[in-house]
């Protein structure tokens, strides 16, 4: 069984029997989503701005986590006191697998909050505990998800910074999860049309709009079942 | 002096009645005036009394007995009352059916704006009462809107349109006791504005002899020229016949009703009803009536006689009617609508989730029951599934049923689809649409990689109808309006390639590089790069993005597939080949969808 946990906006823990993996734990309007206290094994920020990265260093630093991101993200992750031997830079479509996961970063793009200028961003495939999750995190295109085979499925949902609703419900249209989760979004409409659309136009996938400490469990029941729960 | 002349009591009573627009009985009216004429040529009559008795009642009448006074020959006296009524002795009932070519269970009764509408006019009457109605008159107003008006069936009498007075007139028949007569009337009504129609008044005057409304029934006593007197003759001595003679000397009927001789005795005392008798007679003109009786009597006996007549009278009766009928409003029915999708275009081969909002409004002045709803959505759209598919009123949710029917049932966005949507019952659910209120269809449609070449239209056709449902409004579009706008946005895919020596002998390193420098994302992009013969492929970098390799005429083709690149997309590719000899160059060829 995997247990998916939503902190709010892009952030999301990963548990499963012997791994739990944190992503982006950014830092909103100047606070963390995520508290320093959270004890996880590998912390992985899609980008190097604040929204992502976070308070990853403090995290690592009492949980002992790794930090995985692109180099310019370990760099920021160095440059905040982050411990060299738990930093580890990941290049796209690079396989990095330990123990109860694995996971391969795609390079996307996303869009600078200042300058609006494009910028480097993974997106990342994960598989743990049998699930295959996709998380897009900030990511303005889509790049080589459409074509991804997932159970679960986490795209930004906006305007401007991020993806607009109707690629995100289109990437879940081609990609064909089992579970669509809108995150980013700025306005409860865009959250609300993700949903629509993917009940009228997925078809198989059905959207979840998460609220922060909501849990959503999957598992495969007696091997083949695919269960979901939401609590 | 041949001729009966009696005394009329004529009751002649008015009713004046107002049926409403849907021919239910408004008010009714009585008023009644009683007559007394004298008929007589020379005779006057005085002392005049009309007695009512407990007749009365129902009529604002306040005495049981009224005095007329004197009346000369010739001359009338008269009273007015009124009368407190129920409902009129002739009934109206007036259909007015705007659709007559459709059978429904009620009549329609509002026009379709911009159509022919086949209208049926049924007048009814029914005689309420047990006596014969007759001089009937019905002039119905025909309303401009209406042509080609015929007159279908006349169950008695004669009916006839004027077209300058645009009358209708039925008259020339009776109507017995209880028993009805029917009118029907056709013609083809066209509207060109939406405002309330007048359907034409209908009234109505008829006549009935020996009714009468009240419950008046008077009787009279007066006094007029009547001789009468004892004429004494000695038949024996101190044997004395008495004779009363009484002598109609009017050219009226009179009757004497009662005759009295009282004889007072010789010596004094009481007087002594010698005769008393009630012949009730009826005497004519001229007519002498006497009575006798014998008394002995030195002096000639003095008697005195009392006698009660009066002219005889007979009471006439009549109701004079009319009636009026409101005339019938009809409201004229017709919608319009607005389509729009949100957004209003998309992006050329790309995926785009469209809100379709249809937004039909009652523009006419009829409430309607039944909106319907056919939506054509063009190929290259997946339509939605009719759960999807939303109704809402003034801004709230329609509770009422209504039924989504989408053809063919598929959500394949190759092929056009058609949406219908019926929204029935209306007025037994949330109420009709009123006038001025708009009902709106929603659902969503998945534009699917529309081609920007291509035109997209959406035609809509509405249909509205009243209850029951007669002809429908219509709103309709052109056949290629609504178009769903493609923005066209440049496909630029680039592919660069670099030869270059590698680290060992014989190899080569090629870089090829291929970029979405265009607006939009393109799919199934198939680069294809030759090796010559004499070379090998050894490796590439990505590993992943290792080619397929297809034998060709002079080397082997390098085959890369991508499902999509999004704008911005870049891949770069190191290619890794072996051989001997110089690499030949040839430019890489990209393709995509």
């Amino acid at each position: 069984m995997l247990k998916i946990t939503y902190f709010g906006h892009t952030s999301f823990r990963l548990d499963s029997k012997d791994m739990s993996v944190l992503l982006n734990p950014g830092i909103w309007d100047g606070k963390p989503v995520v508290p320093d206290d959270c004890d996880v094994r590998v912390i992985v920020a899609t980008n190097h701005f604040d929204d992502a990265i976070g308070n990853a260093t403090a995290i690592a630093s009492k949980s002992k986590a790794w930090i995985l991101g692109n180099e310019q993200t370990i760099e920021k992750a160095k440059s905040q006191g982050g411990k060299p031997w738990l930093l580890h830079i990941l290049r796209p479509e690079e396989v990095y697998q330990i123990p109860g996961l694995k996971l391969v970063p795609y390079s996307l793009q996303r869009a600078d909050p200042k300058s609006g200028e494009k910028s480097q961003n993974l997106g990342l495939y994960l598989e743990m505990s049998g699930m295959k999750v996709a998380y897009l995190g900030d990511t303005v295109v889509r790049g080589a998800f459409g074509k991804i085979e997932a159970d679960v499925m986490i795209v930004p949902v906006g305007d401007g910074e991020v993806f607009a609703v109707k690629d995100a419900v289109s990437l879940c249209i081609d990609a064909k999860p089992r579970i669509g989760i809108p995150i980013r979004w700025t306005a409860p409409e865009q959250s609300a049309k993700f949903r629509k659309y993917l009940e009228q136009f997925a078809s198989g996938t059905v959207a979840i709009l998460m609220e922060p400490k909501q849990v959503l469990e999957i598992q495969w029941a007696a091997g083949n079942e695919f269960r979901y729960k939401v609590s | 002096m041949s001729e009966r002349k009696n005394v009329i009591i004529d009751l002649e009573e008015s009713e004046k009645n107002r049926f409403g627009e849907l021919s239910e009985i408004e008010s009714a009216e009585a008023t009644g005036v009683m007559t007394v004429k004298n008929v007589s040529a020379q005779a006057r009559i005085w002392n005049v009394r009309v007695n009512l008795g407990d007749s009365r009642s129902g009529t604002t009448i306040k005495d049981s007995t009224l005095s007329a006074g004197e009346v000369e020959a010739g001359g009338e006296w008269s009273t007015k009352y009124g009368i407190t009524i129920d409902g009129p002795i002739l009934t109206l009932t007036e259909t007015y059916d705007t659709c007559s070519s459709i059978t429904a269970e009620s009549p329609h009764w509002a026009y379709v704006h911009g159509k022919e509408n086949p209208v049926r006019i049924t007048l009814h009457l029914k005689n309420e009462t047990d006596g014969q109605i007759d001089n009937i008159i019905v002039n119905k107003t025909i309303p401009p809107e209406l042509t080609k008006v015929k007159v279908d069936s006349a169950k008695s009498g004669m009916a006839k349109f004027d077209e300058g007075t645009r009358q209708v007139v039925w008259k020339d028949f009776v109507i017995y006791p209880k028993e009805e007569s029917t009118l029907t009337l056709s013609g083809l009504a066209h509207v060109d504005d939406v405002s309330e129609k007048n359907a034409g008044e209908v009234v109505i005057s008829y006549k009935s002899q020996g009714q009468q409304r009240s419950c008046l029934d008077p009787d009279m006593t007066a006094l007029t020229e009547f001789l009468s007197g004892i004429e004494t003759a000695e038949t024996e001595p101190n044997h004395w016949e008495c004779t009363l003679e009484c002598s109609n000397e009017t050219d009226l009927i009179v009757r004497l009703d009662k005759a009295v001789v009282f004889l007072t005795p010789e010596g004094g005392g009481e007087k002594k009803k010698m005769v008393e008798v009630a012949p009730r007679v009826e005497m004519k003109p001229g007519e002498t009536w006497r009575s006798s009786f014998e008394v002995d009597s030195k002096a000639p006996p003095k008697c005195t006689p009392d006698v009660v007549y009066t002219p005889v009278r007979v009471v006439k009766r009549r109701v004079l009617g009319t009636a009026t009928k409101v005339p019938q409003i009809l409201p004229v029915c017709q919608i319009t609508y607005a389509k729009s999708f949100d957004p209003s275009e998309v992006s050329s081969l790309d995926k785009t989730p469209v809100e379709v909002t249809i937004d039909i409004k009652n523009s006419g002045s009829a409430r309607l029951d039944q909106i319907e709803v056919e939506d054509s959505l063009p190929d290259d759209v997946m339509p939605p599934k009719k759960e999807h598919v939303t109704v809402s009123v003034a801004g709230k949710e329609y509770t009422g049923t209504y039924g989504v029917t989408i053809t063919p049932d598929d959500q394949n966005p190759e092929t056009p689809h058609k949406v219908r949507i019926k929204i029935s019952g209306m007025r037994d659910s949330m109420g009709e649409l009123k006038p001025g209120d708009s009902l709106k269809v929603s659902y969503a449609i998945m534009a699917w990689r529309n081609r920007p070449e291509k035109e997209y239209p959406s035609p809509i056709h509405c249909w509205a109808y009243t209850h029951p449902a007669g002809f429908a409004a219509e709103a309709v579009s052109t056949p290629f309006a609504h178009k769903l706008g493609v923005v066209y946005r440049k496909r630029r895919i680039a592919a660069k390639k670099a030869i270059s020596k590698g680290s060992k002998a014989g190899e080569y390193v090629i870089t090829l590089v291929v970029e979405n420098k265009g607006e939009v994302t393109v799919e199934n992009v198939k680069l294809v790069d030759w090796i010559p013969s004499g070379f090998t492929y050894v490796s590439t970098d990505p590993r992943e993005d290792e080619p397929k390799r297809n034998p060709a005429k002079d080397g082997t083709d390098m085959v890369w597939t991508w499902a999509r690149m999004n704008p911005s997309d870049k891949k770069s590719l190191r290619i890794v080949v072996k051989g001997e000899g110089e690499y030949q160059r040839r430019e890489p060829e990209v393709a995509s969808d």
